[in-house]
């Protein structure tokens, strides 16, 4: 099997997104120790013993603003811990992760909704999840409901909502303000055909604007039509990373073997 | 025209640089991040209020209600029982005492198991998970003061006099709520690695409420045992709420010493451990 290159000769001076040497170390206990009791029991025994578990191991990787990232692989292979370590959400154990300027991560759209606080209520609790401040809510608050389309019923409780409305509520809040670093866990899929697509033209004209996308996705096609570059993950190292065509056919044959 | 509200999307504020390598350690990386969450604090504490009335019919009038009840309940069991000790009006005596305990027991148990969900939310966005306990204690703060109007009311029926000493209880509802938020912080770091905490909080919880002179003047207790209620914190922290109320006079200068030096450490204590640990439960796989 021939070396596969990890080498990515066009980073640039300030990508949006490096990693250097990241590694994310989890402590599994062997046994599962639900308990304080249980849990002096075992130290006073045997003593707790735990496995460590690097879900990602030395990961290089350079984004380069404005272009679209994919990361691919297998289920378990890194790529969520990989998105939550530039989402900050994890701290990375080892290495570095520098991301400049604003991340919208459209991997939880609609958390901390609450079933029995209206519409507006919610975009007020979610916007300032995602860590706007009520300000700026408010000088998108119209533009966030009407695109939602739901000025007839922002003043309901959303346990009122169909699925897709409050879906729509979600993706409306996440993408207020355009953001410099998107990340997007599958193409979404929110609401209804109409709804996906004009989904799909805010995300474009985000790109269009200079915002890098981060795209993970088991879609090779949606990864080869979106990406110019593709990373391939495999049990939390970079298995290869170059031009989308080239590592998703790598991608594509290592499949085929197995 | 959806493609012109596109276009126009402004971005916000200068660009942020997040290095991984440059972030202060967790004791500061919390509080600074708090401060810059502070608007989903203040929305946070809000929802706390309103969903908890949202579905009933009476809504926020339960807040007046409840202690209302409590009070009526207690005074009938209480008053008779503790009659030689000539405290009068007793129900001024027993609720101004029995709303700091109620805040601080709802607050506490709130944040506890809240905890396990915040973590939840936290594990799939970026946010600092102290907002959520803050937002509790700002919620139970709010229905403590509400509490005060059937209190007041009480009063004014039991011809108790409104001192002007009650100035100082802001500040004794704020060393307790200080006290409580340290705490709890500490309790629900533990609870979320060990599920057994939780029951044995809630054991513990009925036991010192018995142990605080709360419900009785601390006049009763043997002098042999006096020394160990006065190492209950919440003992002091009574005090400086309840004189103002019951007895009219602003508590002594060494109990608001005491009280203020244990909600310090109490804060210090529970934000360290809350924050030093945080970052352990995440990498439990």
């Amino acid at each position: 099997m021939p070396e596969l290159s990890v080498a990515q000769p066009w980073a640039g001076a300030n990508p949006s997104v490096q990693l250097e040497g990241v590694g994310v170390r989890f402590r599994v206990p062997e046994e599962k120790i639900p308990s304080l009791k249980e849990y002096l029991v075992h130290l006073l025994t045997r003593g707790v013993r735990y496995r460590h578990l690097w879900a990602l191991d030395q990961i290089d990787l350079v984004v380069r603003p404005g272009e679209t990232f994919g990361i691919v692989g297998r289920n378990g292979a890194g790529k969520s811990t990989l998105l939550k370590v530039i989402a900050r959400v994890l701290r990375p154990t080892t290495g570095r992760v520098v991301v400049r300027g604003r991340v919208a991560p459209l991997l939880e759209l609609g958390a901390g909704f609450h079933l029995d606080l209206t519409g507006e209520e919610n975009i007020y609790l979610n916007g300032t999840l995602l860590g706007y401040g009520s300000k700026e809510i408010d000088a998108r608050l119209s533009e966030v409901i009407e695109f939602a389309e739901l000025e007839d019923f922002v003043h309901l409780p959303i346990r009122k909502y169909s699925t897709g409305m409050v879906a729509r509520l979600g993706f409306s809040v996440a993408t207020m303000y355009r953001p410099d670093v998107l990340i997007l866990d599958e193409v979404l899929a929110v609401g209804d055909i109409r709804f996906q697509r004009k989904c799909l033209e805010r995300i474009d004209s985000f790109r269009a604007l200079g915002t890098t996308v981060l795209l993970v996705s088991h879609s090779l096609e949606t990864l080869e039509q979106h990406c110019e570059h593709v990373a391939w993950l495999d049990a939390g190292h970079v298995q290869a990373v170059g031009p989308a065509a080239e590592i998703v056919q790598q991608y594509k044959d290592r499949l085929d073997r197995d | 025209m959806e493609n012109v509200s596109h276009s126009e999307q402004p971005t916000v504020g200068a660009q942020q640089v997040y290095d991984s390598s440059q972030r202060p350690p967790p004791f500061v990386d919390e509080w600074r991040e708090l401060y810059r969450y502070r608007d989903l604090v203040a929305h946070w504490s809000v929802r706390n209020v309103t969903i908890r009335y949202k579905r009933s019919i009476l809504g926020i009038l339960w807040t007046l209600i409840e202690p209302m009840v409590l009070m009526v309940v207690l005074t009938i069991v209480f008053s008779n029982l503790f009659k030689f000790a000539n405290i009068a009006p007793f129900p001024v005596f027993l609720l101004s005492g029995l709303l700091m305990w109620d805040f601080f027991a709802r607050a506490s148990l709130h944040i506890i198991e809240e905890n396990t969900v915040s973590q939840d939310l936290a594990q799939r966005i970026h946010v600092p998970r102290s907002a959520f306990a803050l937002a509790a204690i700002n919620a139970y703060l709010f229905n403590w003061a509400l509490a005060l109007i059937p209190l007041a009311i009480i009063m004014v029926i039991l011809r108790q006099p409104f001192s002007p000493a009650l100035v100082s209880l802001p500040f004794a509802m704020a060393l307790t709520a200080v006290f409580t938020l340290g705490l709890s912080l500490t309790v629900a770091t533990a609870a979320a690695f060990f599920s057994d905490i939780k029951l044995a909080y809630q054991a513990l919880l009925a036991a010192v409420l018995y142990s605080t002179p709360i419900i009785y003047p601390l006049d009763i207790v043997p002098e042999k045992y006096q020394p160990l209620i006065l190492l209950n914190p919440l003992t002091h922290l009574c005090r400086l709420v309840r004189d103002p109320i019951f007895y009219g006079t602003i508590a002594p200068s060494e109990t608001w010493l005491i009280g203020g030096a244990i909600s310090a450490a109490s804060l210090l204590v529970g934000w360290w451990v809350f924050t030093h640990w945080r970052d352990a439960f995440d990498y439990q796989g």
